[in-house]
């Protein structure tokens, strides 16, 4: 259990130390750019980079077809052993489509879940009392703020810079 | 292709007996949970609907056949790395035939021009032609990882190695890929 521990501790340091090298010497580090400005060959070398990610990306942006994953499905289970080919689940794959998860579902109600989760959380703050509470400490700051203008400058001209 | 389907199905009824096999509906299963997954990595790899049938197809067949009908240990990791290893091997035939066609028709004297260097195309092409060459250990990773979307975790998890040595391979590779990307253009 102890060793378990550890080694999620281990982990989670592990990943908060990329993190922070990352955010330091990665290439959206200030004395990166600012390095990568002025010589010719990280230039290069980031453009290449650059190069390797565009082609990433622009392979990971083709979209295929919605039934490519029903006619794999039903090419492979064509070659499986009779016993799994005519079985209900088998069926099933062969008429399958890609469905978007619960999060993807979710995704276009996003703006109406924040608006309703700020709300409630207001609701929730002026139930609680914060707004009353933050008027009052307001209050007792620019109360504070007064003393030491009046100590400072005088009580006239602290009242005409309150009173303003 | 319908005949090399054909002739596995005679295989599969006639010389393999059930009993070695048992029900096998794991493999159903695993075509459920990772079918998904596997057919965007393939289609990422191969960008081809057909080579991507024949690539899922070889994939379960394998699954179907490890060790004389067993379930593997890590089906996840099974499959992704055969689907993977499949799918490598069917891109450098495609490249060798490619090249023999070019040669054959003399059309490997492309002119180079900007705006077929900013062909999306030609860039996919030349990195997926660049991925083939990559040693196995840096090319599983940029798959897993950058074709198949699975996060450096389960990039170790798949292949056996910790998720800093993931990272590390995957910061190789693409040092790899963009030295030669950018000697190919020059």
């Amino acid at each position: 259990m102890r060793s378990v521990n550890i080694n999620n501790k281990c982990q989670r340091i592990r990943t908060w130390l990329y993190t922070v090298i990352e955010n330091r010497i990665g290439f959206g580090a200030g004395w990166v750019q600012n390095h990568i400005a002025g010589c010719p060959r990280c230039q290069q070398r980031l453009a290449s980079v650059g190069k390797v990610a565009l082609a990433i990306s622009i392979i990971k942006s083709q979209p295929h077809n919605l039934d490519l994953w029903m006619r794999a499905n039903t090419k492979a289970i064509g070659v499986l052993k009779h016993s799994l080919r005519n079985c209900p689940k088998a069926e099933k794959l062969k008429a399958v489509l890609p469905e978007p998860k619960v999060f993807e579902k979710c995704f276009k109600y996003k703006n109406s879940i924040a608006n309703t989760a700020a709300c409630i959380a207001i609701v929730f703050l002026m139930k609680v009392g914060v707004f009353s509470s933050m008027n009052k400490f307001q209050s007792e700051s620019e109360k504070i703020v007064r003393q030491y203008y009046t100590s400072q400058i005088g009580e006239d001209l602290a009242d005409e810079i309150f009173s303003a | 292709m319908s005949g090399k389907a054909y002739s596995y199905e005679l295989i599969l009824d006639f010389a393999i007996p059930e009993s070695l096999s048992g029900t096998q509906r794991w493999v159903l299963s695993a075509m459920r949970r990772h079918g998904l997954g596997l057919v965007t990595m393939l289609w990422r790899i191969l960008g081809n609907e057909q080579d991507v049938c024949d690539a899922y197809q070889e994939t379960f067949l394998k699954l179907a056949h490890y060790q004389g009908g067993q379930r593997p240990e890590h089906i996840k990791a099974y499959v992704f790395r055969s689907a993977s290893n499949v799918a490598i091997s069917m891109l450098r035939r495609k490249i060798i035939e490619r090249k023999n066609l070019s040669e054959i028709s003399n059309a490997g004297n492309e002119i180079k021009s900007p705006a077929n260097e900013l062909d999306s195309k030609s860039l996919q092409q030349r990195l997926r032609s660049d991925i083939t060459r990559l040693p196995e250990h840096l090319r599983n990773v940029v798959i897993l990882h950058d074709l198949g979307d699975l996060p450096y975790c389960q990039v170790g998890k798949v292949l056996g190695i910790t998720e800093a040595t993931a990272r590390v391979y995957r910061c190789k590779a693409i040092q790899l890929l963009s030295v030669w990307m950018s000697k190919e253009e020059q």
